[in-house]
């Protein structure tokens, strides 16, 4: 440890005694609270079985607003990356698109459902195009990196042949980029089953406005299912998205071949 | 000898109006500081099977992307075919579709097939419908077949570009330049990383073509002895200038800027040269 490291570390521990301050963070209010959680716990475990079907209802609703969202996001999105990579556009065209995508990545998924709902109304089809515009936002951005990084040999021995910018883009930039897209589209959809699991919070549908309801009137036994519900979802697409991963996308990029026997 | 020399010197000017390629004192730079060819000045017959060699770094692939339009020259002037090469030329953007060009890392899209790469070749001649439904037409895939045959890559027509050997990959980046049904063919090194007899067997495809579609064919190489085997003229560039140009003829090396014909003292030249 150098004197150096050591007033780093010294800075680093005055700014966060600081933030709690200012936060009111009090690790004695954490204790003292402690045995509220076990009497939450405690109602937990009296869950009531005949919710189940319900759950999963809500659950199925949850995950086809995420389905769409993700989908219908993506499609808007991949059109947008390919405006806004700096390898294919002047700088009239990537850098307003660019503006505009890092203006709809400031808003949370959960602010975009409070406006959508304001302006649609209550209910889950504010809630998709909230996930719908959270996912143009992200999937534009990350899309529009490995367009960025794509080997510019193909490009440039492509755009000799005098092709137009439509032929290029469509021949040789998407094919080039098209392994990472459908790894993202499956990271963007476990991501957005999570995101719709809370949109109810706020009234745009999913599993979510159960919670907050029977959170709300106490009733921690009736919200337990449903998280339980929502815990045992995400698990199952974590895992098929490993599974889908290691399938197509894994073997695609080492090039392995299909040896059949 | 002097004399015949002279006599074959007339005979070129005569047919001076099938010049494909017209270099004049050309210079580029990729930076302000330095440049990368100096003062080059070129003239190429058309259905000539032409190449360029030099060390590394003495402007080969500059020379190559000059006449493809991929670069534009700070002073001089270039004629493809009598149209000055210029990416926002109409006219020139035209000539690109049959300029077939096979950069020296090939510049194969990894991802999709063999076929799905030679067909690369026929997009200019694609209308707006069928290439946003990826439709080529029948005779388009019939002709891509064929040349698939030509190359030698019959039964890899579905296999992934990125599953191929170096020889192969070579042969898919031929047959996408044939696809374009070209004039003129570039190649920036092509068998520079290959085996002694894959080479040849690659060299053997792009003479055979070249005599076959009388095509203008253009390739840099690192090795002097594979070009003059091939090649029937060949210039050599070092640090951004020309300093010889030769050829053969029957058993002897004929320097064609001096008229001189001396085959030792030219191959120690050049020996020297990529020895170095
Ligand atoms: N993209 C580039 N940016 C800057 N300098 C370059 C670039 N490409 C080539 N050069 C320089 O131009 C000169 C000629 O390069 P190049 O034509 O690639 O040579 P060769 O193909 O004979 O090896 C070299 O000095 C090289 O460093
Ligand atoms: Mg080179």
């Amino acid at each position: 440890m150098t004197p150096k490291n050591n007033i780093i570390i010294g800075i680093i521990i005055a700014l966060l005694v600081v933030a709690s301050y200012n936060v009111d963070a009090n690790p004695i209010e954490f204790v003292e609270g402690l045995p509220n959680l076990a009497i939450v716990v405690d109602e937990m475990i009296q869950v009531e079985p005949k919710y189940i079907p319900t759950a999963l209802w809500a659950m199925f609703e949850t995950i086809q607003m995420a389905f769409i969202g993700t989908i219908v996001g993506v499609a808007i999105a991949l059109p947008l990356s390919m405006l806004a990579a700096r390898n294919l556009n002047s700088k009239y065209v990537y850098a307003p698109i660019r503006a505009l995508l890092a203006a709809t990545r400031t808003f949370p998924s959960i602010l975009w459902a409070l406006l959508f709902v304001i302006m649609v109304g209550l209910g889950p089809f504010a809630g998709v195009l909230a996930i719908i515009m959270y996912t143009i936002g992200f999937i534009a951005k990350l899309q529009y990196e490995v367009i960025e990084t794509i080997d510019s040999d193909p490009m440039d021995a492509i755009s000799s042949i005098g092709v137009s910018k439509f032929q290029l883009i469509h021949y040789v930039a998407i094919p080039e980029s098209a392994s990472h897209l459908l790894s993202q589209m499956l990271y963007m959809f476990d991501y957005n089953v999570r995101q719709t699991s809370i949109l109810g919070l706020v009234g745009a549908g999913g599993i979510g406005f159960y919670i907050i309801n029977y959170i709300k009137f106490f009733e921690y036994g009736k919200a337990a299912i449903f998280m339980i519900v929502v815990l045992a979802t995400v698990l199952i697409i974590d895992w098929v998205s490993v599974k889908i991963r290691d399938k197509y996308i894994i073997k695609s990029q080492h090039g392995m071949e299909v040896t059949t026997k | 000898m002097k004399q015949i020399q002279m006599t074959k010197n007339l005979s070129f000017s005569l047919i001076s109006t099938n010049k494909i390629i017209q270099m004049n004192n050309v210079w580029t730079s990729y930076d302000s500081k330095n440049f990368a060819l100096e003062g080059i000045n070129l003239s190429i017959d058309r259905g000539t099977n032409y190449a360029i060699v030099g060390q590394s770094g003495s402007g080969k692939s500059t020379l190559l992307k000059l006449m493809n339009g991929m670069m534009i020259p700070s002073k001089g002037t270039i004629k493809i075919d009598y149209v000055t090469p210029n990416m926002n030329n109409k006219k020139f953007k035209k000539m690109m579709h049959t300029i077939g060009y096979i950069p020296q890392s090939l510049g194969l899209v990894k991802n999709i097939t063999v076929l799905e790469n030679i067909l690369l070749g026929a997009l200019p001649r694609l209308n707006k419908i069928q290439s946003l439904f990826n439709k080529f037409p029948e005779h388009e895939i019939k002709e891509a077949i064929k040349i698939i045959t030509q190359v030698g890559l019959t039964g890899k027509e579905n296999r992934k570009a990125h599953m191929l050997s170096g020889g192969e990959k070579r042969r898919v980046a031929i047959a996408r330049a044939l696809m374009q049904k070209p004039t003129i063919l570039l190649a920036d090194e092509i068998v520079s990383e290959l085996d002694h007899v894959t080479s040849r067997e690659i060299m053997d495809l792009i003479s055979e073509a070249q005599k076959r579609m009388n095509l203008t064919a253009i390739m840099v190489h690192h090795d002097i002895q594979l070009a003059l085997e091939y090649a029937n003229r060949v210039a050599v560039i070092k640090e951004g200038q020309k300093i010889l140009e030769i050829g053969v003829e029957g058993d002897t090396i004929v320097d064609f800027q001096t008229g001189d014909m001396n085959t030792e003292e030219i191959l120690e030249m050049y020996t020297d040269d990529s020895k170095k």
